[in-house]
């Protein structure tokens, strides 16, 4: 849980913001993310707002888009509001922490046990949207939601929603350009293998702290399949389904994204998942004393 | 575990809405609840059929207030509580991990390092309790939840402090026996190092999976505690000896809690990691605490729906229809309830009947409750200020005239009388009685006698101080505590003012420190002064036409001024005693307002509630206040008494009904266990703590009341009479 700034709305919608979730200084976040509680205290939940300098009405078009989904692994958005100028979405909290933080509470890249995890369960998550046509299309490491029960994949749409028709548009600040396939940069649509190179971006962050290592950097066991999803030619890029198997082998589909069951994690991202769970519970909104 | 509310359970509790089910026991049900901001907090009430236990209700009092001594770092942090509300509650921060029992369940016996960092962490919670008097006495591994940032010490159902033996008697039956200390097992004082033998236990629970007495029938177990040899061939080698030391049967024997602190802590000397205490933890046990965490967040479970008739009613026969068996026995159970309270039941009826003082002649029916008859009455004057009657060992003193008269509590006749003129040249300890040496004798030096309790003479001085005249008419004695006296006088050369503290025993001057001199004419420098704590506390007079009074603390070991402050009194006379407990400064003005005694500093204020009444016409709104068991009782306008948490400054209830009448606001009220009493126009009033309505009125016109919980006596002193009434 982060302090607002002086800058931060105090107000989104009816609710009222308490925290931002993204810590000062993060680069490449697609969105300005607050927990907030609605006027009655009675929910809680995770806001999020256009960037800064983007594009608010495409931006709300693809929230409007992830509004109408529920793809499992894809973290939900169950609210829309605001106005073309002004969009936001909500969601209702649950302790998350984004990729970025969970490698600051571990203290450096995480385990490759944890990596394989977190991979094989966004693959996953892809793999059932790819077969029914849907394109994440903002797969990133802030993007990527840590909870107990495994990640979730959040900004939906980021990519689309950025401005990148033709290769002389500069890339936005508030996008991982490591995320960033080259035909996307280059100006054409973005596609299911280009999900897919973003997903190989965020297994190299896991598991060296940036998304474009070198690939002696890369743990071994991980070296080819990261090595494969990072491929220039979107057409050798790995389906979603074979990275969850490379990852996993043996590991059951659709037992992985979107569970309820808690998994294993190292003790320190569990204490700051924990200690963002508690400092939400004992946040309370101002109210007028008597 | 979250678990569903049943179709009975409240749908609010004080300030909080209810969300779910977090456990049950004998004595309460804990809920998951969210207040108005949206705080999510854990609230522990005690069963409305226990509320009439005022036993039970003193624990969990007590409960409130050990939980409030350990704080949020050992403890769950207190958001809130109402001890005396009808169905008393509890409100904590929801702490995230499993219980040591269930977390060694799921996860196994814990490794090495984490057993030392719990019991570290443990010792120094424990460590904090007893520092503040306060002994735990049911330690278990149920009782400490683990959670990613270290174990939280909860449930203190019989925590209590040091000495307060009338909560014993329920003995060996409480605590548990498998981490019981063998002095609680044998039915004797369980201290401190009862709670060191406990913790022992936990750890070699939770480095085993198993207590260090084994289990089985209670009776069995209890004889191992107290006279078998603790098993601890499972536990690390390395921490053998230091458990096996803190199990001795020999409360002497056992280490410190600090000295279990450090031994456990091991010779690292580095800072404490605080994310480290995860890293030590079984996966299991994360992700219980994962869980724990995002469970919460869920949607909670609905409501039950109430249970299903257990015997379908036949058509015709059944005496009740649609009536639940389980409400049946409620009934029941409440019948009993009722004959086992006797005289209460019918009691507690008449007061909800009751309808305020103004209530209709025909309610004066034979049942009503009448004012007691007084215990004695004696014809003494009362001054203006320093009336308050004084516990002198067994009986009692009290300032009358231009004399301090000795008077036997239980009857209410004189014993002896001083001549000692000046209201605040008297002071006493509580046994003995103290004065200045008269400033017309010949003597040129200040003195401190004892005032004989046979014949009011006053003894040789006990203390002799040339560097101060005893010629001084406004030279104070304020108070007397741990054997020493400290007094308000001016310097033999000069005309400075000092306060001193002056050693009984050895007769020297411990220290002294400055302080301003008489403002008014025929007022002495200070109105009143006290002893809490390390401090000594003092309320200086105002000068003339001014509405402040300066408040100062200085250290009561070496007499260093610690703070200064001004405070504003209302109305024509300001506060004659100060009012304190161990935290704040208590005051009743235009607002009810508490000073923290640390540093002076406005702690909380109470007062301009919306619906109160106009308050424009009052000057001075709050009466005199005083505080009980943490509660702050003082009278709001005419609208009656109002009862205040003392830490938090937020009401706890307020006299309902009361009209007609005008507080007499320079009388504190007095408080028993029973009812509050309050000064007004047309006499005493009773105040039922339970229904929070006046029960009935002696007629009277008190100028101060002093409760006497000892002697269960309530002193009302009238301008020319005091009398005492039972105490209830």
């Amino acid at each position: 849980m982060e302090r607002l700034r002086q800058d931060d709305p105090a107000r989104i919608g009816d609710f009222v913001t308490l925290a931002r979730l993204d810590a000062d200084g993060s680069r490449g976040v697609p969105e300005r993310r607050y927990l907030a509680r609605s006027a009655d205290g009675g929910r809680t939940v995770l806001v999020c707002l256009p960037p800064a300098g983007g594009d608010p009405a495409r931006w709300a078009a693809e929230a409007q888009q992830a509004a109408r989904l529920t793809q499992p692994g894809f973290w939900p958005v169950v609210e829309c509001g605001g106005t073309s100028a002004f969009p936001w979405y909500a969601s209702p909290y649950r302790p998350a922490l984004p990729l970025p933080a969970v490698l600051a509470a571990h203290g450096g890249p995480l385990p490759e046990p944890l990596v394989r995890m977190l991979g094989g369960t966004l693959a996953e998550a892809l793999a059932s949207a790819h077969v029914l046509g849907i394109v994440h299309g903002g797969v990133c490491p802030a993007g990527v939601l840590l909870t107990a029960c495994g990640p979730f994949l959040g900004c939906f749409g980021a990519m689309r929603a950025t401005a990148v028709a033709g290769a002389s548009a500069t890339p936005a600040t508030w996008l991982d350009t490591g995320c960033l396939a080259p035909e996307l940069a280059a100006g054409a649509p973005v596609d299911r293998a280009g999900d897919v190179y973003a997903l190989g971006a965020v297994l190299a962050y896991a598991a060296t702290g940036h998304t474009v290592p070198e690939r002696q950097e890369i743990p071994a066991g991980l070296r080819d399949i990261v090595t494969a999803c990072r491929s220039r030619d979107a057409d050798r890029r790995p389906e979603p389904a074979r990275v969850l198997a490379e990852l996993l082998p043996g590991a059951a589909y659709g037992a992985l994204a979107g569970s309820t069951e808690p998994v294993s994690l190292p003790g320190r991202v569990v204490a700051a998942l924990s200690r963002q769970s508690a400092e939400v519970l004992a946040a309370a909104l101002p109210t007028q004393e008597r | 575990m979250i678990s569903p509310l049943l179709h009975d359970d409240p749908h609010t509790v004080g300030p909080f809405r209810i969300l779910a089910r977090l456990g049950g026991g004998g004595m309460g049900t804990v809920y998951l609840a969210r207040s108005a901001g949206g705080r999510t907090v854990a609230v522990k009430t005690l069963h409305s059929r226990l509320t009439a236990d005022t036993t039970l209700r003193t624990r969990f009092r007590l409960e409130t207030d050990a939980a409030r001594v350990i704080g949020s770092r050992h403890g769950a942090a207190v958001v809130d509580a109402d001890p005396q509300a009808p169905t008393p509650w509890l409100a904590t921060e929801y702490v995230l991990g499993p219980p040591l029992d269930e977390a060694v369940e799921a996860g196994g016996p814990l490794p090495e390092p984490a057993v030392r960092a719990l019991g570290a962490s443990l010792a120094a919670g424990l460590e904090q309790l007893h520092r503040s008097e306060v002994v735990h006495r049911d330690l278990k591994p149920s009782n400490v939840l683990v959670t990613a940032q270290g174990p939280r010490i909860i449930d203190f159902g019989i925590a209590r402090s040091f000495g307060d033996e009338h909560l014993t008697n329920v003995g060996s039956a409480m605590g548990t026996p498998a981490f019981m200390s063998p002095e609680q097992a044998a039915g004797l004082e369980h201290a401190a190092a009862g709670d060191v033998f406990a913790l022992a236990g936990v750890l070699v629970f939770a480095a085993t999976g198993r207590g260090p007495f084994g289990g089985g029938a209670p009776t069995d177990l209890l004889y191992r505690v107290r006279f078998g040899e603790p098993d601890l061939g499972s536990v690390p080698e390395a921490l053998r000896p230091l458990l096996s030391r803190c199990l001795a049967k020999d409360p002497a024997h056992r280490p410190s809690t600090s000295e279990l602190f450090a031994a456990l802590r091991g010779a690292e000397d580095a800072p404490v990691d605080p994310g480290g205490f995860a890293d030590l933890l079984p996966d299991a046990v994360l992700r219980e605490i994962a869980r724990r965490s995002d469970e919460v967040w869920r949607e909670p479970p609905h409501r039950l729906p109430p249970p299903v008739p257990a015997e379908a009613p036949h058509a015709g026969t059944a005496p009740v229809p649609g009536v639940s068996r389980r409400r049946l026995l409620y009934v029941a159970g409440g019948a009993l309830l009722g004959g086992g309270l006797l005289g209460g039941g019918a009691w507690a009826l008449l007061g909800d009947s009751e309808d305020g003082g103004g209530g209709a002649k025909k309610k004066d029916a034979v049942d009503r409750p009448k004012p007691p008859s007084p215990l004695w009455s004696a014809v003494l004057r009362c001054p203006d200020s320093g009336g308050e009657v004084m516990t002198v060992g067994r009986n009692l003193a009290m300032r009358a005239g231009i004399v301090l008269c000795g008077i036997n509590a239980e009857s209410g006749k004189p014993t002896w009388q001083a001549n000692v003129a000046e209201t605040w040249r008297s002071a006493t300890d509580g046994t003995r009685m103290y004065a200045l040496r008269g400033h017309q004798e010949k003597a040129a030096s200040l003195a401190v006698c004892e005032v004989s309790q046979f014949h009011g003479e006053l003894s040789k001085p006990l203390v002799e101080l040339s560097a101060f005249t005893g010629k001084e008419q406004y030279n104070q004695l304020l108070c007397v505590a741990d054997g020493t006296a400290y007094l308000v006088a001016r310097a033999a050369s000069g005309k400075r003012w000092y306060l001193v503290a002056a050693d009984l025993k050895s007769g020297k001057e411990r220290w002294r420190s400055p302080v301003d001199g008489p403002g008014t004419e025929g007022v002495p420098p200070v109105l009143s002064g006290v002893v809490v704590g390390s401090r000594v506390v003092l309320c200086g007079s105002p000068s003339t036409d001014s509405h402040f009074i300066g408040l100062s603390a200085h250290d009561k070991g070496h007499g260093r001024q610690l703070w200064e402050m001004s405070e504003t009194f209302t109305g024509t006379l300001p506060p004659s005693r100060l009012v304190t407990d161990d935290r704040n400064l208590y005051f009743g003005a235009e607002n009810l307002t508490a000073r923290r005694l640390s540093d002076g500093g406005l702690e909380w204020y109470f007062g301009n509630r919306p619906g109160a009444g106009d308050r424009a016409r009052e000057e001075r709104r709050f009466g005199a206040p005083t505080v009980h068991d943490g509660v702050v009782y003082s009278t709001e306008g005419d609208q009656g008494l109002v009862a205040v948490d003392a830490a938090s400054g937020t009401l706890n209830w307020q006299e309902k009904g009361l009209s007609g009448r005008k507080n007499k606001r320079d009388v504190a009220p007095a408080v028993g266990k029973r009812y509050a009493y309050c000064a007004d126009d047309k006499g005493l009033r009773a105040i039922d703590l339970r229904t929070r309505k006046a029960v009935w009125t002696y007629e009277t016109e008190p100028v101060v009341l002093t409760a006497d919980p000892q002697g269960g006596r309530l002193y009302v002193r009238q301008e020319k009479r005091t009398v005492a009434l039972p105490l209830a």
